[in-house]
This record gives structure tokens, C-alpha cells and sequence, in this order.
């Protein structure tokens, strides 16, 4: 078999699968720069009308701050207690870890509905719904598997003398966690974190049921507004979301960047 | 487990021993009371309410169990998922082989676009594809300038439109999962098939591909597990006859109000999703990503 052929199919047909990966990422983004009032691909002109639409829109602007108060929240408390919860799982011999890992990633493959009637149920009696708070908290549950993931990563890989070194000198071993250590796995925490927040700007359900009246996030305003209405505001506000998140991959890029410069 | 007892424990000491299991725990509290509080005692009382909301008894279960909603809701749901699994699974073999294959600039390049989809909400994703599979969306009006049809295929509200969308969002975590099996293969037995004398074809057909099996199976549980929970998409692409769990358990809980069938359907599709994790991680132990078993 011709080995030239060969690479020259599989080129291609990987080519074929990435453009189905990225085509509805682009339509989106083509359409919110749409000038006219439908939702058609190739959109007939440029325009910016759809985001002055949205800024000035108090409904929008409010969701968007929901949303971004949300995210920070959920990756304030998902980092908070992801961050020792990796130190533990990287660093001592624990009983039952295989069983305590599944208990920390098992909300990743929770259904989402099922999480979002029990979280429901739950917040009711409390006074948790309409919540932002309360939200962030169940948002954390599974934003925390992200932050645990990366910083494991990053301690995994980094050379426990060094903090050693910096306890023989004298150092109390806290101080030494903290002045030698989170410092190099930092990069590893951010990205976590965004993975987090990236998680809870994106989750519809439990939202849905726990903010669904008033106080709405981007998620769910976008949802509600998708059955009734079919203007490129959807879109544009899709796009705010995209850049959101192309933003907080620059993040990451950069941390990763600055972690690669530390090492050498 | 004991690859990290390896290079992480101090020499052992009486003193030290005690302490080292006073900090692990100090240091997983927090985050194993979190999860117990905000997910597990919720899941509990929802199991719970199943039996509360009907006077105590299993009519919810009855009803899950004998009605012929039920029934064809599940085996749309687990025909759906089983569908788009196997197809995420066939499209990512490709890219995850070329990612393993290629180094450098061009596996950066390929790493990024995988990424982008998987950074882009679900919503909207699926809103993308309600645009391009329309009467007057991207697809039909290319089908039509080029003459292969003359009236607009109907392309939305069914499970062609479905699977589509679906595809779309598995294919990212499919591809990670994929290739991360695929770096574990030794690339070295390839090059001792091939200095025996096989061919590239060969060589993969029969070294390389029965290597990365187990990955394909792993991949495939953990993305039809995914694929059991989607709302969004058959929801807003799907037609009302193909309805999968996740709806029908909205409509309980949010239009019926009926709390008590809602979690009882929750709980079923919980206690399916759950085994079918706890299988993949017995064969594929979750712990690997702190190390636990290949550090």
C-alpha cells in the first residue's frame, strides 16, 4: 500500500472532522456581526448593532454581571478547597484514595437534571434559590474536580527539595508550602480556576432551577430568549460568551507560558 | 499508590506517622464535606422525596417501570447515546492517531482547534446548527445551488439533527481521552513490526490498533455516560416523538410539578449513570490523574 496515499487520506479526513469541530464556533461568530434582522448564514453585511443592542439592554448587562459574579464565586470556593484537597491526593499515602477520587470527579458525570432537582429540592427549604451564592456552592461540586486535576498536575511535577531545602535553611514547613511551592504551581491553580469558571458560565440546569426567575445568568437568559425570539442578539451574546472564554484561554496560555519560563 | 509512597514519604519515624495522617485529613475535609453537603445530602433527599411525594410507596417506580412513555423514553435515550458514542468514537480515532503520530508545531496546531469547540457553551453550539440545518439554512441551499436537490431536505427535528449536534460536543473530550490512551502505547513495538517487515498498514492493523482497544473502550464509557444526561440538545433540535430522559424529567419537575416522578426518573437515570462510571474506573482507575497508579 502506497504509505504517500495513506497520509494523504488520513490528512485529509482529519482536515474534514476539524472543520466540523470549528464550523458552528464560526457561524456563531459570523452571524452576531450580522446587519441584518434574521438569523442567516453568510450573513448579508457587517454591522455591530446586535452588541450595541445588548449593551444597551439593562436585562443583558445584568446577566452578563450574574454570570461573572457566579464564575468568581465558583472558582473562589472550587480553588479554596481543591487546592488542599490535591496536596493530600499528590503528597500522602491516604486509605480508600481510589474511592475518595471517584467521590471528587463523580459530579462530572453526574447527568446534569439529576444535580439540578436535588440541588433544587435541597435549596428550597434552605432559602439557597435565587441565590447567586447558593448557586456558586453547587456550581463548586463540580468545578472542583478541574482545579484538583491541574494543581495535581503541576505538584506532580515539581521538585519537592526545593521546599526541603527551604525547611533545612530554617523555614517552618507551612511557611515553606507557601513561599516555595504554590508559587511554581500557581500557573497550575489558575488554569484550574478557569476551568472552573468557564464550567459554571456555561452551566444551564441547575441554574435554570436555582435562578430562573429574576437575576437570570447569561446561560439562561440566552435559553429562554432562544424559544421565543430569533434575532442575532442570541448570537451576539454567544459571542460575548466565545470571547469570554477565548479570554480566559489566554490565561491560561500565558500561565502556562510564565510556568515553562520558571522551570527552565 | 505505593509509586508515590515511593519518592514522597520521610523516612519513617514514629512521630512522623501520626502526622501523616492528621494533615491528609485536615487538608480533604474541607472539600469532602463541601461535596457531601451541596451534592450527596441533596441526591439523598431526593431519593428520598421519590417515596415521600407518593405516600410512601413505590408508585413513582411502578410508573417508571410499566408505563409506555417510560419505556420508549429510555430506549430512545440509550439508542441516541449509544449511536452518537460509536459515532464520536470513529471521528476521533483519525484525529487522536495523527495527534499521537505528528509532534511539535502541527500537533500544537491540531491540539488548539480540538480546543476551541470544547471552550464555546453547548447552547450554543446546538443554536449554531439550528441555523445551518434549516429550510433556508447553509446545507440545503448549497444542496440546491449545486441541482443534487430541488425542495429543502428536512434536516432539523429529527435524530439526524440530534446526533449531529451531539457528535459535535463529544468529539472534543472523545479526542483528549483517545489520545491521552494512545500516548501510553509503546511506539517502539511499532518500529519492531516494521523492522520485521511489515508495513506501515500492517504495522498499525496489527500492533498498533488491538493496542489501543482498551482506550476505545474507556473513551466509549465515559462519553456514553455523557451522552445519557443531554438536554439541550434534543431539546432544541429534536422532534417531540424522540424525546430522551433528561426532558421528560424537566417536564415533571418544572411544567407538572410532579417532584415525586421527577426524582424518581432521576434517581434511575443516577443509579444507571453511576454504575456505569464505577466500571470505568475499575478498569480505567480514575486515580491515574494524580498519579495514583502510573506516576
Amino acid at each position: 500500500m502506497n504509505a504517500n496515499a495513506d497520509r494523504l487520506i488520513l490528512g485529509t479526513a482529519v482536515a474534514a472532522i476539524i472543520l466540523y469541530l470549528i464550523f458552528p464556533v464560526i457561524v456563531v461568530l459570523a452571524i452576531s456581526f450580522s446587519s441584518g434582522n434574521f438569523l442567516n448564514f453568510p450573513p448579508p453585511g457587517f454591522s455591530l448593532r446586535w452588541y450595541r443592542a445588548i449593551a444597551g439592554d439593562p436585562e443583558w448587562v445584568s446577566a452578563f454581571i450574574v454570570t461573572l459574579k457566579l464564575g468568581g464565586l465558583t472558582a473562589l470556593f472550587a480553588t479554596l478547597l481543591g487546592v488542599p484537597a490535591a496536596f493530600a491526593l499528590v503528597r500522602y499515602i491516604i486509605p480508600a484514595k481510589a474511592l475518595l477520587s471517584a467521590l471528587i470527579l463523580c459530579a462530572l458525570v453526574t447527568p446534569p437534571i439529576v444535580t439540578a432537582i436535588s440541588t433544587y429540592l435541597f435549596f428550597v427549604p434552605l432559602g439557597l434559590d435565587n441565590s447567586i451564592v447558593g448557586l456558586a456552592c453547587a456550581h463548586a461540586v463540580s468545578g472542583m474536580p478541574f482545579v484538583v486535576i491541574n494543581t495535581a498536575a503541576s505538584l506532580r511535577g515539581t521538585d519537592r527539595n526545593l521546599e526541603r531545602a527551604a525547611i533545612i535553611h530554617g523555614a517552618h514547613p507551612l511557611w515553606a508550602v507557601v513561599r516555595v511551592t504554590l508559587p511554581i504551581i500557581a500557573p497550575g491553580i489558575v488554569i484550574g480556576a478557569v476551568l472552573a469558571f468557564v464550567h459554571s458560565a456555561h452551566e444551564l440546569l441547575i441554574a435554570t432551577f436555582v435562578l430562573g426567575g429574576v437575576g437570570k445568568p447569561v446561560t439562561v437568559k440566552i435559553w429562554s430568549d432562544m424559544q421565543a425570539t430569533s434575532d442575532p442578539t442570541i448570537a451576539a451574546a454567544s459571542a460575548i460568551l466565545i470571547g469570554l472564554a477565548i479570554l480566559t484561554l489566554a490565561t491560561v496560555v500565558s500561565a502556562q507560558a510564565l510556568a515553562r519560563r520558571r522551570s527552565t | 499508590m505505593t509509586a508515590i509512597a515511593g519518592h514522597t514519604t520521610a523516612p519513617p519515624r514514629m512521630a512522623a506517622s501520626s502526622r501523616q495522617r492528621i494533615i491528609p485529613a485536615l487538608l480533604l475535609m474541607p472539600c469532602l464535606a463541601w461535596i457531601s453537603f451541596f451534592f450527596l445530602l441533596p441526591l439523598a433527599l431526593m431519593c428520598w422525596r421519590s417515596f415521600a411525594a407518593k405516600g410512601y410507596s413505590f408508585a413513582a417506580y411502578t410508573v417508571l417501570f410499566t408505563s409506555p412513555l417510560y419505556t420508549k423514553v429510555m430506549l430512545t435515550t440509550v439508542k441516541t447515546a449509544s449511536i452518537a458514542t460509536v459515532i464520536a468514537l470513529i471521528l476521533a480515532y483519525p484525529v487522536a492517531y495523527v495527534l499521537t503520530i505528528s509532534g511539535g508545531f502541527r500537533r500544537a496546531l491540531i491540539l488548539t482547534f480540538v480546543f476551541i469547540p470544547y471552550w464555546v457553551d453547548i447552547i450554543v453550539r446546538t443554536f449554531s446548527w439550528l441555523i445551518l440545518l434549516g429550510d433556508n439554512g447553509l446545507i440545503n441551499k448549497l444542496l440546491m445551488a449545486t441541482g443534487i436537490v430541488h425542495t429543502p431536505l428536512e434536516l432539523l427535528y429529527n435524530s439526524f439533527s440530534v446526533l449531529i449536534a451531539m457528535v459535535q460536543i463529544l468529539l472534543p473530550l472523545t479526542i483528549i481521552i483517545l489520545f491521552g490512551a494512545m500516548l501510553r502505547i509503546d511506539r517502539t513495538l511499532i518500529a519492531a513490526a516494521k523492522i520485521h517487515g511489515a508495513g506501515s498498514w500492517q504495522a498499525f492493523r496489527t500492533v498498533f490498533f488491538p493496542l489501543s482497544l482498551p482506550g476505545v473502550y474507556g473513551a466509549g464509557l465515559l462519553v456514553f455516560v455523557l451522552s445519557l444526561g443531554f438536554y439541550v440538545t434534543p431539546a432544541l433540535l429534536g422532534s417531540p416523538r424522540q424525546t430522551m430522559i433528561a426532558q421528560t424529567i424537566m417536564v415533571e419537575a418544572s411544567e407538572l410539578l410532579d417532584w415525586g416522578q421527577a426524582s424518581a426518573a432521576g434517581l434511575v437515570l443516577l443509579i444507571i449513570t453511576t454504575l456505569i462510571a464505577a466500571i470505568y474506573n475499575r478498569y480505567f482507575s480514575l486515580d491515574r490523574l494524580w498519579g495514583g497508579s502510573d506516576a
